[in-house]
């Protein structure tokens, strides 16, 4: 079986049940002026929805019907139209997700600096198989396509935010343990190579957390890795040379 | 490795040498003060006080020789003379292409993070020179936190009335929207990406009209790349035959390449155009990793032609050397594979990640680009047959021009170079066809799916 297929979601029920209750649809008097200031920025206001439709995911953590139909009635567009834009792009969540979503980049760079191996040792860490959610509503481990940080692949983004650069498995493990404890993972500034001959490092004196363009450990994910084998100690995996 | 039929000629001249101008070695450029005491915002305070025809400008940037860094190389100042006369009443827009969807690409996001004042200063000249009052910064929406630090680098420079109404006192206007996507591919199309600022479902338009005709809301409308806008600013600061100096002679300038993959130091480099691909992985990248062997490389995007070891010898980087060479210089985001990479394993996840980006507007591309992964995925899984190479092909053919936007052409290009360059792999996973059939023509290919021997997997 591929395990790089998406599953077609399945359309929404006619009449769901809420998610949330009409005292929880609001804005406050700051987000009314954000919208405000999106809405100034086009000459229309249909153009404002996607910003709305972000605002509004960060607020209620996703887009039930009930919230798109908030951001269509705040812009005075009809259902259909905001609903459309919202099931176009992927990074709107259609259904609930974990706390945390990990989006592993599985483009073709990081593909052949070992997505799939970081993916399937997330999946075994966090019990979960790709597109699911861990039974304590944690974390939400999915597949993305290039996320454009190739040079520091594999890596993966926090929750449609934050890249993690350069995974290792022992980098998951502390980034995991790190977001369960502490809810947060520091940006991370990749250094150019050309800055670190001339510069001798990063150039951001406020990058929380810097990280160089090194190739990963190096074996390869390519060739015979499947997700329905069984998960046997992989000698490859131990004691190759790094770079 | 075959010896080079004959001595590669760099056309990057003494590039060992080169100081970089698009990302200059200058700690903390991306904050305004520090951007400010290294000459932000001077080229254009120089065409606004000086009082510059629009015309100068697009002249000068033509004689730079600059072209569009996104992918199709156009040169950029013919693109904004394409824009028509001035209609009163009627506005006009700049919009400045930073979706960067394209896998293998992440050089625009160097600019976002360590020159934002750069590009802002490019978008506002870019708008200048075409006749606009508003820019718009489409950037994937992946790059929240990148965003964020560009909305409050601009609000600083709106603060210091850098950006906004009245600039440097000459009464000339211009504002800069940051617009954030929502993650699709398709937003790096231009069509699609005024469809995607407009708020609505990203389907590319039907061209003509072109957007210098009919852009955003019916205006007439230019988009860029980031990296070309980035370029602006300097071609005014150091002329025009500097720009146009440097590198490879028909497609001139600094260069960002992105080198990821199997080399020794992968990231982004700046260099003038016309670097020797060879030289760019065994010298500025310190090699294959693991002392391995080279086995392929993409040298411009994941929906460029794939080059096989060989063919990598004596190219140069830049559109000419390139198209010659087999390939396409796209966007410079050069994945470098070592021997150890299965080609049918690459492709098979090159071909889902089109399908999945397809919007799903014209038929040969969103139904092709399903048959393309199903294909090359039961390929991979050892299920597929010998006529199925020929199939992909056909499917090739059947995609390839025949779409709105070139999405279906850029997912079939890949297919069918892979499948050419490296067909012994594809044939080794290959059964032998149970079930006649054998080559099949793109006159033939309705029956060939039609025979109930010929069930795709999945």
């Amino acid at each position: 079986m591929s395990n790089i297929h998406l599953e077609i979601s399945p359309l929404p029920e006619r009449n769901p049940e809420r998610s949330f209750t009409p005292e929880q649809l609001v804005w406050t008097d700051e987000e009314r002026a954000r919208i405000d200031a999106y809405r100034a920025s086009y000459p229309e206001a249909e153009a404002a929805v996607m910003r709305l439709l972000w605002m509004a995911q960060e607020k209620f953590g996703w887009l039930a019907p009930e919230v798109i139909q908030l951001v269509a009635d705040t812009l005075g567009i009809p259902y259909a139209h905001a609903y459309g834009v919202a099931t176009f792009y992927t990074m709107y969540f259609k259904e609930p997700k974990g706390r945390f979503v990990l989006d592993v980049c599985t483009g073709h760079s990081c593909q052949v600096c070992g997505a799939y191996d970081r993916m399937a040792h997330l999946e075994k860490t966090l019990g979960v198989h790709m597109g699911e959610t861990t039974d304590d509503g944690q974390f939400t481990l999915q597949e993305a396509e290039c996320l454009g940080a190739c040079g520091t692949g594999p890596m993966l983004q926090i929750t449609n935010g934050r890249y993690v650069h350069n995974l290792t498995d022992e980098k998951l493990d502390r980034m995991v343990a790190t977001l369960r404890e502490t809810g947060s993972w520091p940006f991370e500034s990749v250094t150019l190579p050309q800055d670190e001959d001339e510069m001798q490092g990063n150039r951001r004196s406020d990058a929380e957390a810097t990280e160089k363009a090194i190739p990963a450990p190096f074996f390869h994910s390519l060739g015979g890795h499947r997700h329905d084998a069984a998960p046997s100690h992989d000698p490859l995996h131990e004691g190759t040379e790094g770079a | 490795m075959e010896a080079p039929k004959q001595t590669p000629t760099s056309k990057a001249g003494d590039w060992r040498s080169y100081q970089r101008v698009i990302l200059p070695p200058v700690r903390d450029l991306h904050l305004l003060d520090v951007a400010l005491r290294n000459g932000a915002y001077t080229a254009l305070e120089k065409i606004l006080k000086e009082g510059w025809e629009r015309k100068r400008l697009v002249d000068e940037v033509k004689a730079s020789g600059l072209r569009g860094r996104g992918g199709a190389g156009f040169s950029t100042g013919l693109k904004w003379s394409f824009m028509p006369p001035d209609k009163p009443g009627q506005p006009r827009y700049l919009a400045c292409n930073g979706d960067e969807s394209e896998p293998g690409t992440f050089k625009d996001r160097q600019i976002f993070e360590y020159n934002p004042h750069l590009l802002f200063e490019g978008m506002m000249m870019g708008a200048y020179g075409i006749g606009a009052h508003t820019a718009y910064l489409y950037v994937r929406g992946e790059y929240a936190d990148y965003i964020s630090h560009m909305e409050r680098e601009l609000a600083k420079a709106y603060a210091k009335g850098l950006v906004g109404k009245n600039l440097f006192g000459t009464g000339w206007d211009c504002d800069i929207v940051i617009h954030k996507g929502a993650g699709a591919y398709i937003c790096g199309e231009e069509s699609s990406l005024m469809e995607s600022l407009e708020g609505k479902r990203a389907y590319p338009r039907i061209k003509p009209p072109f957007p210098a005709q009919k852009g955003l809301w019916a205006n007439p409308t230019t988009i860029n790349n980031v990296e070309t806008l980035a370029c602006v600013p300097l071609i005014v600061h150091k002329g025009a035959s500097w720009f146009a100096g440097l590198g490879a002679p028909k497609h001139p300038g600094p260069l960002l390449y992105g080198v990821s993959g199997h080399v020794n130091r992968p990231g982004v480099y700046e260099y003038p155009t016309g670097m020797l691909l060879t030289d760019l992985i065994y010298e500025v990248c310190g090699g294959i990793r693991g002392g391995k062997k080279l086995k392929a490389v993409v040298p411009g995007g994941s929906s460029v032609p794939v080059l096989t070891a060989e063919m990598c010898e004596g190219v140069t980087m830049d559109a000419e050397s390139m198209r010659d060479g087999g390939s396409m210089l796209g966007t410079a985001g050069v994945l470098v594979m070592d021997e150890d990479v299965d080609m049918v394993s690459f492709l098979r996840r090159t071909t889902h990640f089109y399908h999945h980006e397809s919007c799903g507007q014209c038929t040969p591309c969103r139904e092709g680009t399903g048959w393309l992964e199903k294909l090359v995925t039961r390929i991979d899984e050892g299920e597929g047959n010998l006529r199925d190479l020929d199939l992909l092909i056909s499917l090739c053919d059947n995609m390839e021009g025949r779409t709105v936007c070139a999405l279906a052409d850029a997912a079939a290009w890949p297919v069918r170079w892979t499948v050419t360059r490296f067909r012994s792999e594809f044939e080794a996973k290959c059964k032998p066809s149970l079930v006649p059939g054998g080559f099949v023509s793109p006159e033939t290919l309705g029956e060939a799916v039609a025979d109930p021997g010929y069930v795709l997997s999945d």
